[in-house]
């Protein structure tokens, strides 16, 4: 059953032993943040946090990893919380099928309890913000669902985008806002600024679980995450209409922040820890006028930890940055078994395929950095046969070690984009990129000495299920 | 809107003492958001020396007069279409 709402969801993760209260009073720094970068290190099936004794706060209500674990986010597309990586990957790949789910519009949304407006908005007496990383230039909201529109094509409903950036409080009513070049809301801003006009947007906080996920995916231009939000969930998407901008926004969100990112002006932000585990910033971005908030009654502030990978951020766009790579691939090449794509967004790829000819895999390695999302990631690309798991680590570095003649089958090719924030890049925006042949030469590649693998017994996969059966009989 | 110059202040972050006060905890006397105006470095007074002190704060961090004005534009601002 789909979740409307964050907080049916926290429901959920709670009766399923994934979510844990910290009742005792913490401080909002540096704890809140050192208890969800802690989350990373204690094992893959992580609980979400839940804060609600925050010092110097009377009411603030903190929720963290709500993604941040395989369970977690299983439990999100309303899988069983033991469902490997690579079955979720593929039923994700299954249900994206059914794109486009049109979505339902719902007038109650909740929060339409509060508002504050013009001279009376005041973030911080809505949200309970706080710092991240010791580095940090500020606090951040990192885990909303930006809303806006294309202003030259305002009506499409496709283009209209929903996306995660990262935003710095920097006043009552004033926000910076990185649109990387490559996203969406930077192609709106973009048209925006050409004609010296604002862009108006509504940022959303607090949302239920397939739409963080779908905001956080590398989509086309034109393809509507609301739409593929229904997909996911196998059922509609509850919208709304936010009052100020009457743009399209979750039903379900805990805040609706609506304003504008005022036309032409950059101010200082960051630096920021950010996703490849390296501080970016500062850097002078864009920023954003509040003009309104809406939101529920004693708001659950949802934020995620984000620095040195894992993190909360690598579950979360982690299966949803593999499966546009996987549909894309197969595309072009029917026989890409599987993509992991898990890395740091994608800048290392692993992708097992069967094999044409010689000289195959090397081929589908190339295509790799040239999808949408590759052009801007996807800087180093391992692949391997098909019958190596590419979620399986252990499997590609055998592959890695068994199969690849360096001088043949390490590619490296001079000069190709990435994105800024790439730390390795140089200059920013410019990477060489390398390809790994880790798979066995066929003909009329004949190199090498493969002839006799030793291969999983037949009976072995049954045993595989049989096994597991038993261990989850045992709980 | 609060943006009274807190007297005293310093920003950890750059040298300015132009600092303004953001936000001040609901329970009153915890703690209070401050900010500098010179490179927008935002802290709580209740944060560890480390984010809050000149003296602790690492030099990795320190931005310079320097560094504020060279910082490049993410995105850049396109020309205007006429
Ligand atoms: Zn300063």
């Amino acid at each position: 059953m789909p979740y409307d709402d964050l907080r049916s969801f926290l429901g959920t993760l709670e009766k399923e032993g994934q979510l844990l209260r910290i009742s005792d009073e913490v401080l909002p720094e540096p704890d809140l943040a050192a208890a969800a970068n802690a989350t990373g290190r204690i094992g893959e099936n992580a609980p979400a946090l839940f804060f609600d004794n925050v010092k110097g706060f009377t009411d603030a209500q903190i929720a963290m990893n709500v993604h941040g674990s395989w369970a977690n986010h299983a439990l999100a597309l309303g899988l069983p919380k033991n469902t490997p990586v690579k079955e979720q990957v593929e039923e994700f790949a299954r249900r994206w099928d059914a794109f486009p789910v049109a979505p339902e519009r719902r007038e109650d949304a909740p929060w339409r309890e509060n508002t504050q407006e013009g001279e009376d908005v005041d973030l911080f007496s809505v949200l309970p913000l706080f710092r991240l990383n010791d580095g940090d230039g500020g606090f951040y909201l990192d885990k909303a669902a930006v809303v806006s529109r294309d202003p030259e094509d305002p009506e499409n409903f496709g283009k209209q985008n929903v996306g995660i950036y990262r935003i710095e409080a920097l006043g009552a009513n004033r926000l910076a806002i990185q649109p990387v070049p490559v996203h969406d809301v930077a192609i709106h801003l973009n048209k925006a600024e050409e004609v010296g006009e604002d862009l108006p947007i509504a940022i959303t906080l607090g949302n239920d679980p397939v739409m963080a996920i779908v905001a956080g995916m590398p989509m086309a231009y034109d393809q509507s995450e609301f739409e593929m939000a229904g997909a996911l969930r196998g059922a509609p998407a509850p919208i709304a209409t936010a009052p100020l901008t009457g743009f399209d926004v979750p039903w379900g969100s805990e805040v609706v922040i609506e304003g504008v990112i005022e036309s032409r002006k950059r101010q200082i932000e960051g630096p920021f820890g950010e996703f490849t585990g390296h501080y970016s910033g500062g850097r002078r971005m864009p920023v954003v006028r509040i003009d309104r908030i809406s939101y529920r009654t004693n708001p659950v502030f949802e934020s995620l930890y984000l620095g040195m990978p894992w993190t909360e951020c690598d579950y979360l766009v982690g299966p949803n940055t593999c499966v546009p790579l996987l549909k894309q691939l197969r595309e072009a090449f029917p026989e890409v078994q599987a993509v992991n794509a898990m890395y740091t967004h994608g800048l290392m790829v692993i992708i097992s395929t069967k094999k044409r000819y010689g000289g195959f895999a090397k081929a589908v390695g190339m295509r790799a950095m040239t999808t949408p999302h590759g052009l801007g990631y996807v800087a180093q690309v391992i692949v391997v046969d098909e019958d190596v798991d590419p979620f399986n680590l252990p499997q590609v570095m055998w592959a890695m070690s068994a199969k690849v003649n360096p001088k043949e089958d390490v590619v490296i090719i001079p000069n190709l984009s990435v994105l800024e924030l790439a730390p390795a890049s140089e200059p920013a925006g410019i990477t060489s990129k390398m390809i790994i042949d880790a798979t066995t030469p066929v003909a009329p590649d004949v190199r090498g000495n493969f002839s006799t693998p030793a291969k999983d017994l037949p009976e072995t996969a049954e045993w595989a299920k049989r096994l597991q059966d038993m261990i989850a009989a045992r709980h | 809107m609060n943006s009274k110059l807190v007297d005293g202040a310093e920003c950890p972050r750059c040298p300015a003492d132009t600092i303004t006060h953001l936000a001040t905890s609901p329970v009153p006397g915890v703690w209070d958001v401050l900010q500098c105006t010179h490179c927008l470095y935002t802290w709580r007074t209740s944060e560890p020396d480390r984010r809050t002190r000149r003296d602790a704060y690492p030099e990795a961090f320190k931005l310079t007069d320097a560094d504020i004005e060279n910082a490049i534009e993410v995105p850049a601002v396109p020309p205007l279409r006429v």
